[in-house]
């Protein structure tokens, strides 16, 4: 562990809490919001009030990194998953995908379908709470429908309490899943460099195929659920489309070998932003692809396509800015590896007029697609023979020396980067996190609606809306932000007039 | 300090229809590499230990927040949530017990416990059975910021304190008659 960085590190860290604290006191808010985390938003005006620059602030991840300097790799899987209260499943598998590399060992059939099995659950659940729950308002309830109805209980309302019970129970019985490889836990502990802690005892394999059935019937269910109350509207497919939420950057995403959808593991693969494949990259190779710019009045580091360079926030087709999460991954691969999901992915492209999707808010029917996908992969490793083998562990005996591991976490593409001295602690961590991944576009998105709704200095109506539906649609993860500070925190907006003088101080909800 | 223990042992056999929920549950909410952040766990560490073997009563510690904690409470008769807490008003280690009617004033610097009193309200709205009786022990924190395994001596020396109300508080809760769960209840 390096203590001056820390402790660098955790000053600034208190000053911006403290400064935070104290900035929230002079503000009077109903605390509730659907975000995960919190999203803060500086938005600079020039000399004649119009926008010259949005910014998205995520602060937080770098401190783990340092953090992690000195401890043995084997802890980074728990350490990393407590980055997250969110998605903490996604870090430990990337965190056991990067120690195989690191010690360059590889787990046996079963390990790997154990945690493909567990992790198409985690996504399937993720997904599930994210459909029905945080983005619910917006689509099952609708943006037009009055702001106490956009929440939970209006989503409730809309499905029905039934539908509300189902959801729940199944979460909790995925979560079961979870916790029966992982140990009830806070943060599951299955993944071992080589493999996994625990096989799965045969007398077990009935329960998991029950589960694998009823989570697809779910998944199916899902599907019909966002039929009739999104597709079947015109103005949620008009509102899909619409400009305000339309980008055309490039898409990232893991494929398998026949370039299909994978959320475990596969090759990263880049297409441009007229759907042509730009790259198609070994996780290993991520560096030589993934650059990170800073911009001086952001913590955020953007990252974009190295090869393509940085050319500011703007879209084009040639750019470097690229998108992850479920409408990424979609358009980064050719198909689905399962006939559902593969069917529904046609209807998807069919609707919103071809590859690639551009449009941000289909997200969430994206969201749809893999739920079923997710679904279907449990059922096929349910069934698979050679589950229930009892050799679950391939013991490293190499040196280690670097490692990196890729997977699909629920908002898209998640890098974790090792290096250790010989004896396996690690001397320098690199993550790069899904919504890390996502800035620049996210801030593409922020600007659009900075730049069409604030003229002359005057903020209009609707412009913390038209952020927030474009956030959620992302599904921005702030949960590795919010421990650190006091609330489960809503959209802020800052605008700063020249001189960086604070304008207004706007808060959602 | 154990920081990575599994506090529960994995189950010996998968339950994917789990067993009918206990009426009570305690949630300690927070982050065990966050300094005091992590007192949430900690009590309810504490809490499960002294609560060993009553079916009644279900002490999990959780790093989720918001609409997660939805299917953790569903169905229960009360909700007892452990968190952190920085008021400034009390020193570190101060035990606040709040009422769901105080919960908007304190809840913002509560980080994890966060509308989980509105999530119960809006679930029985809408004829979830959400926990009819919630309460929110927080522990006045000095550093929830800082990274690191170890708590500040107020706060750690607060553990037991804490603990102890938990349990009353839990065992209180336990005792009471089942509940009519209220469907379709107007708020």
């Amino acid at each position: 562990m390096n203590p001056e960085a820390q402790n660098v590190w955790n000053d600034a860290r208190q000053r911006a809490g403290a400064a935070y604290a104290e900035a929230r006191r002079r503000v009077t808010i109903d605390p509730i919001t659907r975000l995960e985390g919190h999203g803060r938003i500086e938005v600079f005006l020039d000399d004649a009030g119009e926008v010259e620059r949005a910014y998205l602030q995520i602060p937080e991840l770098r401190g783990f990194e340092v953090f992690s300097i000195g401890r043995p790799a084997e802890d980074m899987p728990q350490i990393t998953s407590r980055i997250c209260g969110v998605c903490p499943t996604a870090h430990h598998m990337a965190a056991t995908k990067a120690l195989d590399a690191l010690y360059r060992v590889e787990p046996p059939p079963a390990a790997r379908m154990i945690r493909e099995l567990i992790y198409h659950a985690f996504m399937l659940e993720d997904h599930a709470l994210h459909v029905y729950l945080l983005g619910g308002p917006d689509f099952i309830v609708g943006p037009a429908a009055p702001a106490a109805e956009r929440n939970v209980a209006g989503v409730i309302g809309k499905v029905g309490v039934e539908v509300a019970k189902r959801v729940i129970a199944m979460r909790r019985r995925l979560r079961e899943l979870i916790a029966y490889f992982g140990g009830k836990a806070i943060h599951p502990v299955f993944g071992l460099p080589g493999g996994v802690s625990k096989p799965l005892a045969p007398a077990d394999l009935p329960g998991i195929r029950t589960l694998a059935a009823d989570a697809l019937a779910f998944a199916q269910f899902t599907d019909q659920v966002f039929h009739d109350l999104v597709l079947k509207n015109p103005e949620y497919v008009k509102l899909i489309l619409s400009d305000p939420y339309t980008h055309r950057t490039a898409y990232m995403g893991l494929v398998d070998s026949a370039n299909r959808v994978a959320f475990y593991d596969g090759m990263i693969r880049v297409v441009a932003a007229n759907g042509r494949e730009y790259a198609k990259f070994a996780a290993s190779q991520y560096r030589d692809f993934v650059a990170e710019h800073v911009e001086p009045w952001s913590y955020v580091k953007f990252c974009y396509l190295k090869p393509l360079g940085w050319h500011g926030f703007t879209d084009r087709d040639d750019g470097g800015i690229y998108a992850v999460a479920p409408m990424a991954r979609l358009n980064a691969a050719d198909g689905m590896a399962t006939p559902l999901a593969q069917r529904a992915y046609d209807e998807y492209f069919a609707t919103l007029g071809g590859k690639p999707v551009h449009h941000t808010l289909a997200n969430h029917w994206a969201r749809v697609v893999e739920m079923l996908f997710a679904a279907e992969r449990m059922v096929e490793l349910a069934g698979a023979p050679g589950l229930t083998d009892p050799k679950v562990r391939t013991l490293p005996t190499a040196t280690p020396t670097h490692g990196i591991g890729v997977v699909e976490a629920p908002r898209g593409t998640l890098f974790h980067d090792y290096e250790t001295d010989p004896r396996g602690l690690i001397t320098r961590a690199n993550l790069i996190v899904a919504t890390q991944n996502n800035a620049a576009r996210i801030a593409l998105s922020v600007e659009k609606a900075a730049k069409g709704l604030i003229h002359q200095g005057r903020v209009s109506e609707g412009l913390l809306n038209q952020v927030e539906m474009a956030f959620r649609a992302y599904d921005p993860c702030f949960g590795c932000a919010t421990h650190a500070l006091p609330g489960h925190l809503p959209l802020i907006v800052d605008i700063y007039g020249s001189g960086r003088r604070l304008l207004h101080h706007l808060v959602q909800e | 300090m154990i920081l990575f223990a599994a506090t529960d042992r994995c189950p010996s056999s998968l339950n994917v229809s789990p067993d009918p929920m206990s009426k009570v549950i305690v949630l300690g909410l927070g982050n065990d590499l966050l300094t005091d952040d992590a007192v949430g766990l900690r009590v309810a560490h504490e809490v499960r230990q002294r609560l060993v073997g009553d079916p009644r009563i279900e002490v999990k510690e959780t790093a989720e927040m918001g609409l997660a904690l939805l299917d953790l409470i569903v169905d229960r008769d009360s909700l007892i949530v452990v968190d952190s807490i920085q008021t400034g008003d009390q020193p570190p280690g101060h035990v606040h017990e709040l009422e769901p009617e105080h919960f908007p004033e304190h809840a913002m610097r509560s980080p994890h416990a966060l509308g989980v009193d509105k999530l119960c309200k809006l679930g029985r709205m809408r004829g979830l059975s959400a926990p009819t009786h919630v309460r929110l022990i927080a522990i006045e924190v000095q550093d929830p910021f800082t990274l690191g395994t170890e708590m500040t001596p107020e706060v750690q020396d607060a553990i037991d304190d804490a603990a102890d109300l938990v349990v009353q508080r839990a065992l209180e809760f336990a005792q009471l008659p089942a509940e009519e769960h209220a469907h379709g209840e107007a708020r």
